[in-house]
């Protein structure tokens, strides 16, 4: 089943055309890397998934059901309580974290299942002291975001998404923001979610990382998907010459 | 939380009822006949050193009040909105050495009952004996008094325009006060002034000063009273010379040391715009002025205790508009910067006008345009507690202004991530505002906050422009009636101490936020 199914999306800005026509799509238990230089409007791709741009046209679905339709060549949005339940479908951890600086790490991850859910207390907290087990930080429940590491910072905000039971997450640069040798607490963290089925789609430009966690990549270069495949085929014998030029230079 | 706010409200809805009641009291009862007066003015009016407002005029507003079974109320104003105040209806008459000469059509006049001369003061060590040494010299005089108008009105005369011309400056201050410091401190060579006034001040600064024998001009004080008001006038008019003819006028006079200034005489039978003058059925006779000793009131002297006394009674009124401007003030400006970052360009308009108006005029004449413009606007008559209302809806509506700008930059200063990661998860706008971004905004706001919450400590002084006496408009007058800086200086460490106490709690609710960066 199709969890995200994005057709024939356009988006420009001003005269800037970032997306031209993209399909794409997302199905349970997948994990997607999204590849390409910057400027070729992966990033975009991922904002307009989850709603934080709005596309100019095209058509996107969560779970089979269309959420964000065309009409006459415009996009037409639905309702902000239709919105919102398209939202739960999914997680967003951003390159930058964006935990909020005020909150506890413990208060971070309970806020929105408590507050906007509206779920059970007590539940709420043993399953984010769970939560933070799994991503290596059970000791840290009571510190507030300044005083942890960036990749620690960031291991949190997995938490944080995962906290309100979305059926899929998707990952902006992950690592970007962090030095080299974090990137692979986060890469561990991921693999395991990969290991559990947990559905995810990856914006990035660590070739490595891809290749370590994908099931699917996806290439874009000038707001197009140019080649799609598993990492073998797109990463180690890509066939367009932009997927080649991009990795050579990537490894040089 | 919300209990403390609604703790917050009551209080202050409570604060706000006890201060007008307190006002409204005496307007209840029968006639009230309010004397508007300069609490600058010894002897005809000032601040004694009880803390109580007293003078010649208001011993004989008051002796009139009895005899007539008004209820007698003193209202000192600022001398600059008299007229606004007597057109008002805020006060019944101006009775304060109020010069006519030169006002003759601008009120509607009881008879002279002090004859006052315009005369100058200068340092003992000047070696200015006469007018024709003040040329080259700088001239000190109270703006908007009789003196400038000898000098420099329609109506002064040739030798007085010439005077004027010959002097290197001719300079106004708003008090006399302050004109005697300049004249000490050299800064000026000469004060303009009423003769009674000159000679109490001279009284209290032993020799330092000297009257000039040649006099500006000779004139006549006369109680002032809104043009047309023809009846009150008659009433009083009628009371004193019942006062005159029993001796009492003289009495007073004699208690002030004006004995050798007074004139009212019955045999004035014309008002100066030419009405008769009213006279009783009693027997008026000529008070014969008895030789008396120059009993010109001496100022007690005040040591620190006694002005920090004084100056406690009002601190609770400077207390009291600061906290009910921060009260009001704090959430206005949250709305308003709501509705300077609102998404429609109208309402984006009307909040920088707003905005712009608020902080680029002053705020003495914002409270100005609040206190007057209900009567000159709408034609509605406002009671005296309005006075109060005036001074915190002035207040509220201009911090409100500076708040705004304070939130917008704080608010727009946490990046747009917050808000994103918490509309992914599902908060609403609102939510997101009062949950995430809120919190964060008031500690970045802490240090400019802190700068406006210090300055409006010191900004209540500026309440002195509706007349509502908190400390520093008390300090000026006890300054007057006391002849002496050392009052101010008491006020200053005042305002020092109190803002020491917000500068300290400001601290510790910076320390208190310091948990996260």
């Amino acid at each position: 089943m199709k969890i995200l199914e994005m057709n024939h999306i356009k988006k420009s800005f001003g005269d800037k055309v970032v997306l031209k026509d993209i399909n794409v799509s997302v199905s349970e238990g997948e994990v997607v890397s999204i590849l390409g230089p910057s400027g070729s409007g992966k990033s975009t791709l991922l904002r307009c998934a989850t709603f934080l741009e709005h596309i100019d046209s095209g058509e996107i679905l969560y779970s089979g059901k269309s959420v964000v339709t065309t009409d006459g060549g415009k996009a037409v949005y639905p309702a902000r309580s239709e919105l919102h339940q398209a939202q739960s479908n999914f997680g967003l951890v951003f390159q930058n974290f964006n935990l909020f600086p005020h909150f506890s790490v413990m208060k971070n991850i309970v806020d929105a299942p408590i507050v906007i859910q509206k779920r059970d207390k007590e539940e709420v907290y043993q399953e984010a002291r769970e939560l933070l087990r799994k991503v290596g930080l059970e000791d840290k429940e009571n510190a507030y975001p300044c005083e942890l590491s960036g990749g620690q910072q960031q291991r949190v905000a997995i938490a944080r998404a995962l906290a309100m039971n979305p059926k899929m997450l998707y990952f902006d640069e992950p690592t970007s923001a962090l030095d080299p040798e974090i990137t692979a607490e986060i890469l561990r963290v991921l693999k395991s979610l990969a290991a559990e089925k947990m559905t995810m789609a990856i914006v990035t430009h660590e070739i490595d990382f891809a290749r370590a966690v994908s099931d699917r990549v996806i290439f874009m270069d000038e707001g197009l998907v140019v080649e799609e495949g598993t990492p073998e085929d797109v990463i180690d014998n890509p066939r367009n010459d932009r997927t080649r030029e991009f990795l050579q230079k990537l490894h040089v | 939380m919300k209990f403390l706010k609604k703790k917050l409200l009551i209080v202050a809805v409570f604060i706000l009822i006890a201060a007008g009641i307190n006002g409204n009291i005496c307007e209840a009862k029968g006639r009230t006949f309010v004397v508007g007066f300069d609490a600058e003015f010894p002897p005809y009016g000032y601040l004694d050193e009880n803390g109580e407002y007293v003078g010649f005029d208001l011993s004989l507003a008051e002796e009139v009040c009895k005899r007539r079974g008004w209820e007698f109320v003193k209202r000192p104003i600022a001398w600059d909105s008299k007229d606004s105040e007597l057109e008002t209806g805020a006060i019944s008459c101006i009775w304060n050495g109020f010069t006519m000469n030169g006002r003759e059509t601008e009120y509607t006049w009881s008879t002279p009952y002090v004859d006052n001369s315009q005369v100058v003061v200068v340092r003992t060590d000047s070696g200015i004996e006469s007018l024709s040494d003040l040329a080259g010299k700088i001239l000190v005089v109270q703006s908007d008094s009789a003196a400038l108008a000898a000098l420099e009105g329609d109506d002064a005369t040739d030798e007085n325009k010439a005077l004027a011309k010959s002097l290197k400056n001719l300079q106004q201050v708003a008090d006399y006060n302050s004109a005697f410091m300049n004249l000490e401190s050299g800064m000026v060579d000469a004060i303009a002034m009423d003769i009674g006034v000159a000679s109490y001040q001279l009284e209290s600064r032993n020799g330092e000063f000297k009257l000039l024998d040649q006099h500006i001009s000779s004139e006549q004080y006369g109680i002032g009273f809104k043009l047309g008001d023809t009846e009150l006038r008659d009433q009083v008019q009628v009371t004193l010379f019942e006062m005159l003819s029993d001796g009492t006028f003289a009495k007073i006079a004699k208690e002030w040391g004006l004995t050798d200034s007074v004139c009212l005489s019955t045999e004035d039978t014309q008002y100066i715009d030419g009405g008769a003058v009213p006279v009783t059925d009693a027997d008026i006779a000529n008070v014969q002025s008895e030789s008396v000793s120059d009993g010109t009131p001496k100022a007690v002297k005040l040591d620190f205790v006694g002005v920090m006394k004084q100056l406690i009674s009002g601190l609770g009124s400077t207390f009291l508009i600061f906290v009910l401007t921060l009260l009001f003030s704090m959430p206005l400006g949250l709305l308003l910067a709501a509705v300077r970052m609102s998404k429609l360009k109208v309402l984006q308009w009307i909040a920088k006008i707003y905005i712009s108006i608020m902080r680029g005029t002053p705020l003495m004449l914002q409270l100005l345009v609040v206190f007057f413009s209900p009567y000159y606007l709408f034609n509605v008559q406002t009671s005296y507690s309005y006075r109060f209302y005036a001074v915190i809806i002035g207040f509220s509506l201009n911090y409100a202004a500076y708040f705004a700008e304070i939130y917008r930059s704080g608010i727009q200063s946490i990046p747009i991530g917050q808000w994103e990661a918490a509309r992914v998860m599902g908060y609403s706008r609102k939510t997101t505002f009062f949950r995430i971004i809120f919190p964060q905004m008031v500690k970045r706001i802490m240090p400019p906050v802190t700068n406006e919450v210090i300055t409006l400590v010191k900004d209540t002084s500026l309440a002195f422009a509706l007349a509502y006496t908190e400390m520093f408009t008390l300090a000026k007058q006890i300054a007057a009636s006391q002849a002496s800086l050392f009052p101010l200086f008491v006020a200053g460490l005042f305002y020092y101490i109190f803002n020491f106490i917000v500068a300290f709690i400001m601290d510790n609710i910076e320390k208190k936020l310091d948990y996260y960066r």
